[in-house]
């Protein structure tokens, strides 16, 4: 999708800071998500990446700055406000709880709850419909996941990340933002990860994405923003630019540039 | 679209999860206990002539039943990576109200037993309540409470002769059946909330990762003070038991129940750390502490030591559950 001839910008963050103390970890970072793109967030550690994403999605409470969707100020201030607006997060290394089965990590804190009225009374959790709902998505997805009901730590780091992609789809009505989906995988694992975040493209969903690995910023996002210290340093247009540029853009060899 | 041929994203395949799978699953989740207390109890079946009867069982399952009730409020608290140290002394508290209650206020057994409930599920709340604004770690919050509670005990019941209950209320306490019984259901509705629910499902997610569970959107805050109203709750259930079984009340009642709770549940296998865990594991780990204890002592072996037995047998439960994470 590389023409992005005026696409409608379904989310906007503008003059997003976050300070600890006396220590400037984001520094009134704008930022535009189109409609239909993956969109690559990249930086040396420490440049703001997470902090940025986790002030997007009410993780962390920002110090000032404002979140538009669909152009409207939309409040964030808790991940449960991030949900309510579309928006499906998956944190590295915070993705799954290891002591749950699958069914369980899916649908937590969503859980479907049994339409009966010891149901509603008591909160009991219906687990054939939920398992019914994570079959179908799974097969839709092609992750081929058959035993849900065993806990989260039995399956590997592929499959884990597999299960929490996915979760994007079965409730990011409309963005997904991801930090670090590869992180913890090997080769082939990662290929089939970054596989599964451009097919959620074809399910509807805008993806934000923080990276490390510039090969998938080449092969599978749209546009790339560039943080250093805090900032955005560039946004660039994937088409337009090459990893020697974005490794001189992340390192500040590059000065500042803006794309489109 | 994900590669075919490739094998990290495929698992064993298998048929949907019927009954007995998840029958057999649970099985597998106790049958050690469960042969370590049959084990034990074979041991002291050879070694002592008089602990061969039915009535030495029935008294073992009778001991167990009131600290084995107040167990299962303690399992749910462990599981979700809590700490309750109070519970000891809310039993304290539950038992002199109850008997106010009854004695002082001349109210109907059903009613005080309403209000001693009630009272138990208060102080478990301003435990989680405390927790939850303070941000002081459960342990400190609930050794201040053993202390403060146990003062509140005294307090309600100092002067006061609380003995000799309406035969009605006696009847619960008393014998075999009923305290058996109690327990049992107890276990049962503990086990029903921890495995059906929405709550009790969040308990162990809140025990296993507070900061997944909070990312997903479980309230973990409001999660965390419903957990200790329970084990508030079933400190009261067992107070009145208690209570009704000796006729009997008083505010010295309950000193060191709550580690005795802490011990059966991890003897059973629940997590010590949280997020693993079931409420039929603390039952029989409370049956193989009072099975130690009984054939101890029917083999003449002193309290003293049949402490220092129980007390090596928290240690290496706890060390078990260290080296099974470790294995992992």
């Amino acid at each position: 999708m590389k023409h992005v001839v005026a696409a409608k910008k379904i989310l906007q963050a503008r003059g997003l800071s976050k300070h600890y103390g006396g220590v400037v970890a984001l520094d009134s970072v704008d930022l535009d998500l189109r409609e239909g793109e993956v969109l690559a967030i990249v930086g040396d550690n420490g440049a703001g990446k997470s902090t940025l994403v986790k002030a997007l999605t009410g993780a962390i409470v920002k110090t000032s700055g404002s979140v538009l969707i669909d152009g409207r100020e939309t409040r964030i201030d808790n991940p449960a406000d991030a949900k309510a607006a579309g928006m499906e997060t998956v944190y590295q290394d915070l993705a799954l709880v290891n002591e749950i089965s699958i069914t369980k990590n899916m649908f937590l804190g969503r859980e479907i709850i049994k339409d009966t009225l010891i149901g509603r009374l008591f909160g009991v959790l219906d687990f054939p419909k939920m398992d019914a709902k994570i079959r179908d998505l799974f097969e839709k997805l092609d992750i081929r996941i058959t035993d849900i009901y065993r806990d989260a730590e039995a399956f590997s780091g592929g499959q884990r990340q597999a299960v929490a992609l996915s979760k994007t789809v079965m409730f990011g009505k409309r963005i997904a933002i991801l930090d670090e989906p590869t992180a913890a995988l090997g080769v082939r694992e990662s290929k089939m990860a970054m596989d599964l975040v451009s097919s959620l493209k074809d399910h509807g969903l805008s993806v934000i994405m923080i990276t490390h690995n510039m090969q998938h910023v080449l092969n599978y996002c749209d546009r790339v923003v560039v943080m250093r210290l805090g900032k955005v340093a560039a946004v660039c247009d994937v088409a337009e630019v090459d990893g020697d540029t974005l490794v001189g853009l992340i390192t500040g060899a590059i000065e500042k540039r803006q794309g489109r | 679209m994900i590669n075919q041929k490739s094998s990290e994203f495929v698992s064993v395949p298998q048929a949907k999860t019927n009954g007995w799978q998840i029958l057999r699953y649970q099985f597998m989740q106790i049958w050690q206990v469960l042969a370590a207390l049959i084990l034990i109890y074979a041991v002291f079946f050879v070694l002592s002539p008089a602990f061969r009867n039915i009535d030495t069982l029935l008294s073992i399952f009778s001991q167990a039943a009131i600290l084995a009730i107040l167990a299962c409020g303690t399992t749910v608290v462990l599981i979700s990576g809590g700490l309750d140290l109070s519970v000891g002394s809310i039993f304290a508290v539950v038992g002199v109200v109850v008997g106010v209650l009854i004695k002082d206020y001349q109210l109907a057994y059903p009613v005080a037993i309403i209000g001693a409930l009630v009272a138990g599920t208060c102080l478990g709340a301003l435990n989680g309540v405390i927790q939850v604004v303070t941000k002081v770690p459960a342990f400190i919050v609930t050794l201040g409470g053993l202390t403060a509670y146990k003062g509140l005990a005294e307090l309600l019941g100092s002067g006061k002769d609380l003995s000799r209950f309406p035969e009605g209320f006696q009847m619960l306490g008393s014998g075999y059946f009923a305290p058996i019984c109690i327990m049992f259901g107890a276990a049962l509705l503990t086990g029903l909330f921890l495995t059906k629910t929405r709550l009790g499902n969040h308990a162990f997610a809140i025990g296993g990762n507070e900061e997944v569970a909070r990312l997903s959107g479980v309230k973990v805050a409001r999660s965390r003070i419903y957990y200790y109203m329970i084990g508030g709750m079933f400190a009261a259930t067992a107070a009145i038991l208690e209570v009704s079984k000796l006729n009997f009340a008083q505010s010295s009642r309950g000193v060191s129940y709550e580690l005795f709770a802490i011990a059966a549940v991890v003897i059973g296998g629940t997590s010590l750390f949280g997020g693993r865990g079931g409420v039929g594991k603390t039952i029989i780990g409370m049956l193989i502490m009072q099975t130690i204890i009984v054939g101890l002592a029917y083999l003449g072996v002193g309290t003293s030591f049949q402490r220092i037995a129980i007390g090596a047998i928290i240690i290496l439960a706890v060390y078990w559950d260290v080296w099974r994470r470790q294995a992992r």
